[in-house]
């Protein structure tokens, strides 16, 4: 063998080892935990922001639908007044399952799965929009979520649990006015009517134009009945201080609890006595009871787990650089929440949800991970806070100063984060587009914005270096700018909304639609551009009506890489 | 007598016959015990704490093959692996030393197809496994039991994932227990009826905490 190969040998192991992450920069196994628990690490990130930690004063919390085989259509709910005895029917509703199109969309036939429970219905029931979950309704209160799952004996897939997580944010959000209503609500409902059956440990982020709020709620076990006298869940929720920014990404939030302190905590009944009674917290220990350590527990570190669970580290680092927190500390010790470096506006938030740990040790294009065109996609074994999986992605903004339908602003971007952008909803529209009602992933539709968002991003993936640039140009056009317009669409609907407010619903309907259809008209062309412009990996330029071959170019290193591997495959000769 | 009233008479004699069965006692089988799934669901879960519950040792494994199942308590040493794969076993072995052959296996009915996905199944391979290991416990005389606690809306209509899962065990179940709500179609109360295989209803899965007592002590 040539010293030429073993250079090529050496070269390519050291590609090869990378690759298969086994140096700390990438790759590994995911969290494993205390014995029992069951961990649910590839789902959702959901970012919160409170009022004195935005450059605007708004309230954020965001949701990454992260799934990859979910529905992704909205409704408007609009506010109902209901006749006393009246009931509202409870269903189950699965945030995974989909249905043909032949059979009709998720929200048209979901309630084939009724729970056998009727409700008394409240007197007044609130609108908003909702997708995967409620999301904002007219009084300003918003909800993002994150799996988190659960120990194992605390899972409830039985029948005798009626509530799923869906269900109980739409109750939530039709009946509350206040993000801590919201969290009673739904505390209250699912101890009387048991939670779990297709859910189990979960994180909502619950807001309002005041205050954010980490809410989290696991199941009891499957032998709860609802005839036992005890409640039908365990949840607990800890506000985010106001000048402090939070996370979830798949992993409980929150700790050591002081329930004298109210302003800060709530908790069922049940918080730290069911943790005695299944065995996760010995009260004779002498340490404090710890809602994460008891019910969800996670062992690793970002660095420990080659950046299976880096995401918590990872936004600690871009708001809060100065902390100096590092990736080997384990999560659980990780703080709850931190004050940012500097306040953030809505666009860091967006930022922050197309972050792909660029730069980090956990970075996916490190190397040759990328390919050619540094492509964050082809290597996923780093689970980034843009993992690419998105069904759609939120950011609420929960706004004081401004009456309810006009400061609740809720941005939607569908598919991967990078290649989407983010379309406002206020409160007050009394309808969504219809694109976003349509449309599932089995069938292409042109009538469904999804599909548009994944039509550009389908072009992206050839030459994504290059391309990118293009989406980033095409947002920084229609996000950036619109960003910057919405005190002036605020002023507008303000005027019409104090002669009459159902003339500013009409007036934010129009725009939400009409920017809505804009986008969407903009990204199917972007991906027709894309496809011509980048055609046969040449560059074509539509304007000169020229190509120009050899451009994009492939990287000196990525040829260099592929003849390294070409003289390790080659067979020995005798 | 016209079609209605034979039918009527029909329906009453059919109801008739469930409900005996239904009444029957509860049958005895013993220890040592295997829990697993049909379906890959998580309502095995829920059998395991249901035994946890009865203070009942078991061995548990998602996808026993035959050859798993014939390695009797201890499941042949196999360990559970990230491949989707679990193996656990709780069983006492004082009193049933590791090899000692299964006197009862539990299916937990119940499809899911994110199980299935996660234990590298696909619905016909699922119903190809159960078949095999049901024929080895025929041949082995292993009492085989067989639960659905999942309810209505697991069920799914006719022709479902869940319902392929229940024709692949519960017709050849030597005892089928069922939640009431995942009979509301008397479905498990026809099988039950047709095959003579004693059933009994519960209203939620806590009744299986004392039933299993009996089973298996």
């Amino acid at each position: 063998m040539n010293a030429k190969r073993l250079i090529a040998m050496a070269g390519t192991l050291v590609l090869a080892v990378l690759l298969a992450g086994h140096l700390s920069t990438a790759g590994g196994s995911g969290t494993s935990d205390a014995f029992d628990a069951v961990i649910a690490g590839e789902g959702c990130t959901s970012i919160l922001v409170g009022k004195d930690a935005s450059t605007d004063g708004s309230v954020m919390a965001t949701h990454t639908c992260d799934c990859g085989t979910c529905d992704w259509t909205w409704r408007h709910v609009p506010a109902a007044d209901h006749k006393p005895g009246s009931t509202r029917k409870i269903y189950h509703v699965s945030q995974y399952k989909t249905w043909p199109p032949s059979e009709g969309l998720k929200w048209d036939v979901y309630k084939k799965d009724f729970a056998g429970l009727e409700i008394p219905q409240v007197p007044h029931t609130y609108a908003y929009h909702h997708a995967m979950f409620g999301y904002m309704n007219e009084k300003q209160v918003a909800i993002g979520e994150s799996t988190i799952g659960c120990q194992r004996k605390m899972q409830n897939p039985t029948p005798a649990a009626k509530l799923d997580l869906t269900m109980l944010t739409l109750l939530g959000i039709e009946r509350a006015a206040t993000a801590r209503e919201a969290i009673q609500v739904m505390g209250s409902l699912a101890e009387k009517y048991g939670y779990g059956f297709h859910d189990d440990g979960e994180m909502l982020a619950v807001a309002d134009p005041k205050e954010a709020w980490i809410f989290e709620i696991c199941p009891v076990g499957p032998l709860w009945t609802p005839e036992s006298g005890k409640p039908g869940a365990v949840w607990c929720a800890q506000r985010v201080p106001d000048d402090h920014v939070s996370v979830c990404p798949n992993e409980s939030r929150i700790g050591e609890i002081n329930l004298d302190n109210k302003d800060f905590f709530m908790a069922s009944p049940n918080v730290v006595s069911l943790a005695v009674e299944m065995g996760f917290y010995d009260p004779q220990s002498g340490k404090p009871f710890n809602w994460k350590k008891a019910y969800s527990p996670v062992n690793g570190s970002a660095a420990s787990t080659n950046g299976r669970i880096q995401r918590l580290w990872r936004f600690f680092d871009i708001v809060a650089p100065s902390q100096k927190l590092k990736p080997e500390t384990p999560n659980m010790d990780l703080p709850f929440s931190v004050k940012p470096d500097a306040k953030v506006s809505v666009q860091d938030v967006m930022a922050m949800t197309r972050d792909r740990s660029y730069g980090t040790p956990f970075d996916p294009v490190l190397g040759i991970r990328g390919g050619p065109f540094k492509n964050p996609n082809y290597y996923r074994q780093t689970r980034v806070i843009d993992h690419g999986l998105a069904e759609y992605s939120t950011i609420t903004q929960s706004r004081a100063g401004l009456p309810d339908p006009i400061g609740g602003i809720v941005w939607i971007a569908f598919g991967s984060q990078d290649t989407s952008c983010y379309m406002p909803l206020y409160a007050g529209m009394t309808e969504v587009p219809k694109s976003f009602m349509v449309g599932d992933h089995w069938t292409f539709s042109r009538d469904s914005v999804r599909w548009a968002f994944d039509y550009t991003d389908f072009h992206v993936q050839v030459v994504y270096s290059e391309a990118i640039k293009d989406v980033q140009a095409a947002q920084a056009k229609y996000e950036t700018e619109l960003v910057a317009r919405i005190p002036e669409i605020d002023q507008q609907a303000l005027a019409l909304y104090k002669k009459k407010p159902a003339e500013a619903a009409k007036f934010l309907t129009g725009f939400g639609i009409n920017n809505a259809t804009t986008v969407t008209n903009a990204w199917w062309k972007l991906g027709d551009d894309l496809l011509v412009k980048y055609n046969r990996l040449y560059l074509y330029n539509a304007e000169k009506r020229g190509m120009v071959r050899g451009q994009p170019a492939t990287p000196e290193w990525w040829k260099k890489a592929a003849r390294a591997f070409d003289i390790l495959m080659e067979p020995d000769k005798k | 007598m016209n079609k209605k009233i034979i039918w009527g008479f029909g329906a009453i004699a059919a109801l008739g016959v469930s409900m005996l069965i239904a009444g029957q006692a509860v049958p005895k089988a013993g220890l040592p015990v295997l829990t697993t799934s049909a379906g890959q669901s998580t309502d095995v879960t829920t059998l395991n704490i249901v035994l946890e519950e009865a203070a009942i040792g078991y061995d548990y494994c998602d996808v026993p093959t035959p050859e798993i199942l014939a390695d009797g308590v201890g499941l042949g040493g196999r360990k559970s692996a990230n491949t989707g794969f679990y193996a656990e076993s709780t069983t006492d072995l004082a009193k049933y030393p590791a090899g000692t052959q299964f006197k009862t296996i539990i299916f937990a009915i119940g499809a899911s197809l994110k199980g299935m996905g996660a234990s590298g199944l696909t619905l016909d391979s699922e119903e190809a496994r159960l078949k095999k290991v049901i024929e080895l416990c025929k041949q082995k005389k292993i009492f085989v039991m067989a639960v659905h606690i999942g309810g209505e809306s697991k069920r799914g209509p006719a022709g479902s994932d869940n319902e392929r899962m229940i024709d692949a065990v519960a017709p050849l179940a030597d005892y089928i227990v069922v939640t009431k709500d995942s009979n509301k179609d008397g479905r498990f109360t026809k099988i039950a009826a047709a095959k003579k295989i004693p059933l009994t209803e519960i209203e939620y899965a806590l009744g299986l905490v004392d039933i299993v007592k009996q089973v298996l002590q």
